[in-house]
């Protein structure tokens, strides 16, 4: 703790001495923003910042920066039901300035890397390779359908060989099938495919889906490419 | 109160447009319910129904209270919905959300004002003493179409339960435990079954049995009709939405007829089934205090 000319700053955790605590013989003491009450008679400051009394009105608080954060800055983001929402910069995509950021509108997708997740914040995503400012084909997804999949088919399809490695070969087989379709695989557990025609997206999610909710087999899951392109067509 | 997240832009378009092509994402048929399965515990009451992801559990329980003062020849009959945490993030414990209430409210209307359970039987001592029958609801896994997987458990539940034996001489009314006799069924008047339907399109023209949460949430309008197996019309809910035409509606009601004909076919199988396998050696004829009529 500093003193510096009757000016107080804490830290969150420290202790306040007794001395600066305002003692009323009427009013009871007040606590402001910044302080919290641990029985029987401590103050502990939750926050860095100065600490301010005023002995009229018997009441104590922190005067601190923060809290506050500029809205139209960040995008928020749903990583997953559970989590709470992820923010993204509005800059953080290719190309992005102030004047040719991306316009997105509520309900969007977005295909972002997470870049900081540290406990007790939320997370930050970004859309851009902060070393070489290429986006890497992460960016807003246009059209398609999302699918929710496991965090384990998620994981599998990642693999850099997830074929052998991680036994799904439902998209190769469909690509081989002469299907033309993207994808894009969040860790979250999210599977987003696009193609020109509708029935190529059912064929795939369902496809993917399929091997997701019964575990299939590399063989099984060649068989049921098989039969869903029979049943589509 | 936390939301559940919106589907996407995306997600919104696609689907419309999947079905407006005639098709729905699992492949099914727009009339295709997803599996269904009805499963019974070991104790009498309990029923698990299953269908597709959506997974609800229904148990019941009697004791012996004083009726209600304004109708003393009555039994209590309560159904209560629980909706945990456990079965989306939207829901909270103490916290109905919208979907609880109206699903408690559809169940209270279809399986308790229909008159499914007969009230005056669950009458003990007149003004003194009656059963008080209690189901409990429990949502496990919210996928989409809870109504109708929730009114099927209660519904299979009650015709599953056993309360024990009573009998009464003067003012005396003695229960019995089920060693000393066989518990006793409720005495049940019809099964109603709700099945639900979901509207899409500006004019509600695409009809879907059986949506899936995806589906429940893009939809302009539902309708709920609770119906039994001999075709009597329970209720009919819809609430809110976009206006569909009188046509839709007649063939949802036509359509859930021999929907709930199936529904009845599965529960009075089961039962069966139940009734089965807990008779080892065919002694339920001998304990039953029953009289042939």
């Amino acid at each position: 703790m500093a003193t510096q000319a009757e000016r107080v700053f804490v830290l969150p955790g420290d202790e306040i001495p007794a001395s600066l605590i305002p003692s009323h013989p009427k009013r009871a003491l007040k606590l402001g923003p910044g302080l919290r009450h641990m029985p029987p008679s401590e103050l502990i400051p939750t926050v860095a910042g100065e600490l301010v009394t005023d002995h009229k009105k018997n009441s104590i608080w922190v005067e601190y920066n923060g809290g506050r954060r500029p809205g139209p800055e960040y995008y928020y983001v749903t990583i997953t039901d559970y989590n709470p929402n992820a923010i993204l910069p509005q800059l953080a995509f290719e190309m992005a300035t102030k004047k040719t950021r991306p316009q997105l509108t509520h309900g969007a997708l977005v295909y972002a890397r997470v870049c900081l997740a540290n406990r007790h914040m939320d997370p930050e995503l970004e859309c851009v390779s902060p070393t070489t400012g290429k986006a890497d084909g992460l960016g807003p997804l246009v059209g398609g359908m999302l699918y929710d999949i496991s965090l384990g088919m998620a994981r599998r399809l990642l693999m850099r060989k997830s074929v052998e490695e991680g036994k799904v070969a439902v998209l190769e087989e469909l690509g081989s099938a002469g299907l033309a379709f993207e994808t894009a695989v969040g860790r979250n557990g999210k599977l987003w495919v696009n193609s020109e025609s509708v029935k190529t997206v059912l064929i795939v999610g369902r496809a993917v889906k399929e091997t997701d909710d019964d575990k299939l087999g590399v063989e099984q899951q060649k068989k049921l490419v098989r039969k869903l392109i029979k049943e589509m067509s | 109160m936390p939301r559940e997240a919106e589907p996407s832009l995306n997600e919104r378009a696609f689907v419309i447009q999947a079905l407006q092509e005639g098709q729905r994402l699992d492949g099914r048929a727009l009339d295709q319910f997803r599996k269904l399965e009805l499963k019974f515990g070991d104790q009498y009451g309990v029923a698990d129904v299953t269908l597709g992801k959506t997974r609800v559990l229904a148990k019941v329980s009697a004791e012996v209270t004083a009726p209600y003062t304004d109708r003393p020849f009555d039994g209590i009959f309560t159904i209560t919905t629980e909706l945990s945490p456990m079965a989306s993030p939207a829901f909270e414990v103490n916290r109905p959300t919208e979907t609880e209430v109206l699903l408690s409210r559809l169940l209270e209307k279809t399986v308790r004002r229909s008159n499914a359970l007969d009230l005056e039987s669950l009458c003990l001592v007149a003004g003194q003493k009656c059963w008080s029958v209690r189901v409990d609801l429990h949502v496990l896994s919210h996928d989409g179409n809870l109504i109708d997987a929730s009114c099927l458990a209660v519904v299979a539940a009650l015709r599953h339960f056993r309360k024990p034996d009573t009998s009464i001489e003067g003012d005396v009314v003695t229960i019995y435990t089920p060693a000393e006799r066989e518990p006793v069924p409720l005495s049940w008047l019809h099964s109603p079954f709700c099945v639900t339907f979901s509207f899409y399109g500006d004019n509600g023209e695409i009809m879907l049995a059986d949506a899936n949460l995806l589906e429940e949430q893009l939809r302009v309008a539902s309708c709920t009709i609770s119906l039994n197996k001999h075709g009597e019309i329970c209720q009919v809910a819809k609430l809110g939405g976009t206006a569909v035409e009188a046509i839709s509606l007649i063939q949802c009601a036509s359509a859930a007829v021999s929907k709930v004909k199936e529904f009845s076919t599965l529960v009075d199988l089961k039962l069966a089934d139940d009734i089965k396998r807990r008779d080892k050696g065919g002694l339920m004829a001998e304990l039953s205090a029953e009289n042939e009529r």
